[in-house]
């Protein structure tokens, strides 16, 4: 039948698109990085007493780097997905306690200036290098209060990586989205890239190597945590889906997005086979090579990323 | 808040004549592709000869409890001292989070002005005026019915006492202000 009620284009399902997802990635990645870097080196401080000395590792410039990098980007990805970019500043100062959005306003508010000034006090050597010397004054004074620093970041990375899923989490018109388990889900898989993406840069580009062994041993240490993060990441995976499945109705139609069209795929190959698959066979190999860890990384990456599509788009497909 | 504006889809009365979304098209200067309000004509159901068609009006459902108005991290999207869930455009950034979180899918992204729009009872309009909305007034059937249902005197406060209606989606807990009198099938 012709529809004489007008034009359908504007109730087809999918509101916020893969910018969105890049963002979701983003976040995630930015605060993951963080957590890891600023963990491992609480840890190395408590287990070698001398968590303060002057050489910073490899892990924790790579995480110092990426931050507020992947932050930023992100933030890009948002305000250009705005139908009214350029009015993006109406955000800052405007707030509704109420939205999640809001909330993770204040959030980054914070979080970014402090990405930046922890990342000139990791980097406080190599500031003349790159003829940023003249920042070094700042680096320093900023350097006295590291310690607070580190703690405020420690904080506001996890509110940041699980504010990604609050922030899908938060629409009740989505049965797939609208889980408990969603920020968990986030948080742990920002954790997961944040880890990976050290790794690549540690590696890549500040001399960390697993072969010749990182002085500081972050590097190690991190992949360590790599396994029992996975693990958690499978299991937030299969408690949303048994969430869907037992709670029945809209919410277990929703399932269909592991059997059915495009998000299926990008399910089994970007998230099971690439995610979780080739980091854990570069595992049981048992090699641990600089190309290995690279592979291994850049795949988890790749799962992170297509995990974040895959909830976007097939959690926007199922409506309550 | 003392008004509660409420309103009435009476799907017997209903012909799908599309009167009413032209006419909020035309009062509410509503672009091409776009509409804040559709009736639908859905099926036909049934055996032949016993077919039917049902007349499913698809507009904002002005929810008590509305997810865009929660969800809105500029407070563009609000509840007026009427009762009524509006926007500020001045205030919207297009985020699309209130598009989004609505559970009916009526909100849309306004292509010229580029922010968010859905019918709000033609409150600017001819509410202001002190007139009925666009798609009351114009409807041949009088299937539309729309007034104060905090008011115990009023047309559509006496129509909800006395006849059967539902809502929309009210598993989600929004307490929809759009109601619907079902089609009884076999004679009024």
């Amino acid at each position: 039948m012709n529809n004489i009620w007008g034009d359908m284009s504007q109730y087809d399902g999918i509101t916020w698109h893969w910018v969105i997802a890049v963002y979701l990635f983003m976040a995630g990645l930015s605060a993951g990085s963080l957590l890891m870097g600023i963990g491992l080196r609480w840890y190395r401080g408590q287990t070698q007493g001398g968590g303060q000395s002057r050489a910073e590792s490899a892990v924790l410039k790579a995480a110092a780097l990426i931050a507020p990098i992947a932050i930023c980007l992100g933030m890009l990805c948002l305000v250009f997905d705005l139908t009214k970019p350029f009015h993006f500043w109406l955000i800052l100062i405007n707030y509704n306690l109420s939205s999640v959005m809001s909330i993770g306003v204040i959030a980054l508010l914070a979080y970014i200036p402090l990405t930046f000034a922890y990342a000139l006090v990791v980097f406080r050597d190599e500031l003349p290098k790159c003829g940023l010397g003249f920042l070094a004054g700042l680096a320093d004074s900023l350097g006295k209060l590291r310690g607070m620093l580190e703690g405020a970041l420690f904080v506001l990375s996890l509110v940041v990586g699980a504010y990604t899923g609050f922030l899908i989490s938060a629409m009740n018109a989505y049965p797939m989205l609208n889980t408990a388990v969603l920020p968990a889900l986030f948080l742990v898989s920002g954790l997961s890239a944040g880890a990976a993406a050290n790794s690549l840069l540690a590696v890549l580009m500040f001399g960390g190597d697993k072969h010749t062994g990182e002085p500081s041993g972050d590097l190690e240490r991190q992949h360590a945590f790599e396994l029992p993060v996975m693990g958690m990441e499978m299991l937030f995976l299969f408690m949303l889906f048994t969430a869907l499945y037992f709670k029945g109705g809209a919410a277990a139609a929703a399932l269909a997005s592991l059997s059915d069209g495009l998000w299926a795929s990008v399910f089994w190959i970007g998230v099971v086979a690439i995610g979780f698959g080739v980091p854990l066979l570069m595992r049981l190999s048992g090699k641990h090579g600089r190309s290995v860890m690279v592979t291994a990384a850049c795949a988890s990456l790749i799962g992170v990323l297509a995990l974040r599509h895959f909830i976007l788009y097939a959690g926007q497909s199922y409506l309550s | 808040m003392s008004k509660r504006y409420v309103m009435v889809h009476d799907e017997n009365k209903c012909i799908g004549c599309q009167a009413c979304s032209v006419a909020c098209r035309s009062i509410n200067q509503v672009p091409d592709g776009v509409s804040r309000l559709q009736v639908r004509i859905e099926g036909p159901f049934g055996e032949a000869p016993h077919l039917h068609f049902k007349y499913n009006r698809v507009s904002c459902q002005q929810c008590e409890d509305a997810p865009c108005v929660k969800v809105c991290p500029t407070g563009a999207a609000y509840v007026g001292d009427d009762g009524i869930v509006s926007i500020k455009a001045d205030k919207c950034v297009g985020c699309m989070y209130c598009v989004a979180a609505c559970p009916y899918k009526v909100r849309f992204m306004n292509p010229l002005t580029r922010v968010a729009d859905k019918c709000n009872f033609c409150k600017e309009t001819r509410l202001a005026r002190g007139e009925q909305p666009a798609c009351v007034t114009v409807c041949p059937t009088d299937a539309l019915c729309f007034g104060d249902a905090a008011d115990p005197g009023s047309e559509v406060s006496k129509l909800l006492a006395t006849k059967v209606s539902y809502q929309d989606k009210t598993h989600l807990g929004t307490k929809p202000r759009l109601y619907r009198i079902p089609a009884k099938r076999g004679g009024i």
